[in-house]
């Protein structure tokens, strides 16, 4: 597992906001609401409340830069597969009739955006204050030379192994997020799996520290 | 976008008649500076400018292409502004194509200088490689990350940083007798040119909000103003660019004194920002 | 190769001359503070409210202007109208096909001139769109693309304080070039573009680039105002008269 970085309230303007980092992968989560739906057609089911989730990569956060059309395949599916995620954990059903914006920000990638955007949710999450079943964290693992590897960086992932990305909701173990490229034997694929999410309750324990410090310090704020 | 009640309105207002700003400040007093050099590694000079509560990130990355046919002894360089929907809801998805396109055009304009080359931050043949052959691209990336007003102040600025911060790998050419080949170019990875960054200018942008001129202006400042002029200037008090913004016509007068104050603002900008590269240069 | 170099050589001499020398006759015959004569007319679209053609040398721009209207886009209740401006170019506008110059931001500048002038409170909830065409771009085209809307905008019988003109001007060396062609525009040391209301005296609209000194801004931004009054008597006469042709 690379060095994690969280810092909570980056975003003056933003209900809650975070910077996470996982060794060299940098990015920023902001969260606004929950608010008023902004567009009607939208909203679904107007019992729970509408999570919406943005990913965007900065210009200059790969190593060589590409002017790329906002929205293309790759945002809109990890833009998606962060919604769900999250989703997954937030209570929804107890604001109706609102929305909630989750906006991901890349600064600088170096394999794991994905993990590391969905930590970063979290954190920003809990940082508005919206009420959430658990806390969700996300790690990757990969499989190279036959030896399971945890956390991934960009020339590991470009390897052309396998990669494991896991979210579990750490308290309850469950897995909310579980997706694989390339093709591996199902006993090896426990292996991987396994490290995954011990990485993942790592980074919940990390995630907790934060927080923890981070209302220690509001504590002593308030006098 | 800033939802203000009558009230807060006739506060603000107010406060900045009487040389009394909502945030204690006088009318032409900056918030709080605060810089970073090197934030992203990977690009070869980046910075990030806070200005009170935004933030903004520029990074600078030099790329070896082909000088134009019509400037075959001068470098390219350009300027991208992008607003992240982290710094306000309403940039999500193609929202801040127009604020961000306004930005670069403002940006380019007060930095690129004249067609010609005249005028431009950085000497444009200092990165000519070969001539007319090969030479440096320049891409300047500017990020706001958070939003309160004052952008291009503090992307200009941040750019300023990231340029000072910035390194040029050296370069080798291993000259071929044949003129029409493609010359060798061989890229170090240890040695760096800085560039001479004392004539790249500060952008200062002034602000009317009644009969009164304000600088810094956080976005509840922004939303009352009548009309804004932005000045870049440089270090010898040379005007590089201007912009107007908001539609109030303005008298030329007040112009002609808007530039002027805003010259006299910017010098004591400029030293302030030079303090902090030098100390933000000295904590790395 | 060797006709191209000479081309450069000589363009090299001519800006040598704009930059150095204090007056010379330009590539087109004018002097330094001339404007090219102008050719402006009103009505040349019918299905517009208001149109309006016009020539300055070899730059030629349409605008047509529709409106007030409902609001195409389910928006937000406004007691104030909305002005909603577009600028593209022709495919052969310029010499090299489709390349158009970088007017990406001209939409936006057009709507910064214009938006002082026009008296939106005149026409809550709805819309007047300005549509620009460029059917030729031989310099100075953002001056000649808000003049030309202001008379449009006219045309249509949208209420204004005051005409919007512009007129812009290049800086060679020591010397200030008004109205300057797009050749003169691409050896240019630098650029100020003014947009004015000449009967109330406020400039609307005001950019800058290049390196400037105080003194030689007030000269530009003076010489600018004084080419747009002018302007702008033109395009009064061509208002209260639309069937003479008004040229300077």
């Amino acid at each position: 597992m690379r060095q994690l970085k969280g810092e909570i309230g980056v975003v003056a303007k933003a209900d809650g906001s975070a910077l996470f980092e996982m060794g060299n992968t940098r990015v920023i989560a902001a969260v606004y609401g929950p608010r008023e739906v902004q567009n009607k057609g939208q909203q679904v089911n107007s019992k729970e409340a509408l999570v919406r989730c943005e990913y965007r990569m900065a210009e200059f956060s790969t190593g060589d830069r590409r002017r790329k059309p906002k929205g293309d395949r790759r945002s809109t599916e990890i833009s998606l597969v962060i919604r769900q995620t999250m989703e997954a954990s937030i209570l929804t059903h107890l604001m109706p009739r609102s929305q909630i914006d989750i906006f991901v920000q890349v600064l600088q990638a170096d394999g794991g955006t994905r993990s590391a955007c969905i930590n970063a949710a979290t954190l920003a999450l809990a940082d508005a204050g919206i009420p959430m079943r658990d806390i969700v964290t996300s790690c990757s693992a990969g499989y190279l030379c036959s030896t399971p590897l945890l956390d991934l960086n960009y020339i590991e992932d470009s390897a052309g192994g396998p990669d494991v990305t896991v979210g579990i909701l750490a308290k309850m173990d469950k897995v909310t997020l579980l997706q694989m490229d390339a093709k591996l034997p199902m006993d090896t694929f426990e292996n991987v799996m396994e490290l995954a999410i011990e990485g993942c309750k790592a980074i919940a324990n990390y995630i907790r520290e934060v927080l923890l410090e981070n209302t220690k310090r509001l504590e002593c704020q308030r006098g | 976008m800033v939802g203000l009640s009558e009230g807060e309105k006739h506060f603000i207002r107010g406060g900045i008649a009487q040389d009394l700003r909502a945030d204690g400040r006088r009318r032409l007093q900056f918030r709080s500076v605060s810089v970073e050099t090197g934030v992203i590694p990977q690009a070869n000079g980046s910075a990030r400018v806070r200005l009170g509560a935004t933030e903004v990130i520029a990074s600078v990355k030099a790329e070896l292409g082909k000088p134009s046919i019509l400037h075959p002894d001068k470098g390219k360089v350009s300027i991208f502004v992008d607003c992240s929907p982290t710094a306000a809801p309403m940039f999500e998805g193609r929202g801040s194509e127009e604020l961000s396109t306004e930005l670069s055009v403002a940006l380019q304009r007060c930095l690129l200088g004249g067609k010609s080359g005249a005028g431009a931050v950085i000497d444009l043949s200092s990165l000519i490689v070969v001539d007319g052959k090969v030479c440096w691209d320049l891409y300047i990336d500017g990020l706001v990350i958070s939003s309160d007003g004052n952008l291009l102040d503090a992307l200009a600025s941040a750019i300023k940083v990231a340029l000072s911060d910035t390194g040029i790998p050296k370069v080798n050419v291993s000259l071929s007798a044949a003129t029409d080949e493609e010359p060798e170019v061989d890229v170090s990875d240890e040695e760096f040119v800085q560039f001479d960054t004392s004539s790249v200018p500060v952008i200062v942008t002034l602000t009317k909000v009644g009969k009164d001129y304000i600088v810094d202006a956080t976005s509840e400042e922004e939303s009352q103003m009548s009309s804004a002029v932005s000045v870049s200037v440089n270090r010898h008090g040379k005007i590089c660019g201007l912009t107007k913004r908001g539609g109030a016509g303005l008298d030329p007068s007040v112009i002609f004194d808007m530039i002027s104050v805003a010259k006299h603002v910017s010098q004591q900008f400029l030293s302030l920002l030079d303090s902090e590269i030098a100390s933000a240069e000295a904590a790395e | 190769m060797s006709h191209a170099r000479s081309a450069r050589g000589e363009r090299e001499e001519l800006r040598r001359h704009l930059a150095v020398d204090s007056d010379w006759p330009r590539a087109d015959g004018r002097s330094f503070h001339d404007c090219r004569p102008a050719f402006m007319q009103t009505g040349p679209t019918t299905a517009a409210s208001g149109s309006a053609y016009a020539e300055f040398g070899k730059t030629k721009v349409i605008v047509s202007v529709f409106g007030p209207r409902e609001s195409k886009k389910a928006m937000m209740y406004s007691d104030t109208g909305r002005l909603n401006c577009n600028v593209s170019y022709t495919t052969f506008a310029t010499a090299i096909r489709g390349q158009g110059v970088d007017n990406k931001e001209y939409s936006a500048m057009l709507h910064k001139a214009l938006e002082g002038a026009v008296m939106l409170h005149t026409f809550p909830k709805t819309t007047v769109d300005v549509f620009a065409l460029v059917l030729e771009s031989g310099g100075s085209d953002l001056p000649i693309i808000i003049s030309c809307a202001s008379l449009a905008l006219a045309d249509a019988g949208i209420m204004m304080y005051d005409l919007v003109t512009s007129v812009s001007v290049s800086c060679f060396g020591k010397n200030i070039i008004i109205d300057p062609t797009s050749d003169e525009e691409a050896w240019q040391d630098g650029s100020l573009m003014v947009a004015y209301m000449p009967s109330r005296k406020e400039i609307t609209q005001l950019t800058l680039t290049g390196e400037w000194s105080d003194g030689k801004i007030t000269n530009a931004v003076e010489l600018c105002m004084d080419a747009c009054s002018k302007l702008c008597d033109i395009l009064r006469e061509r208002l209260k008269d639309p069937s003479s042709l008004a040229s300077e």
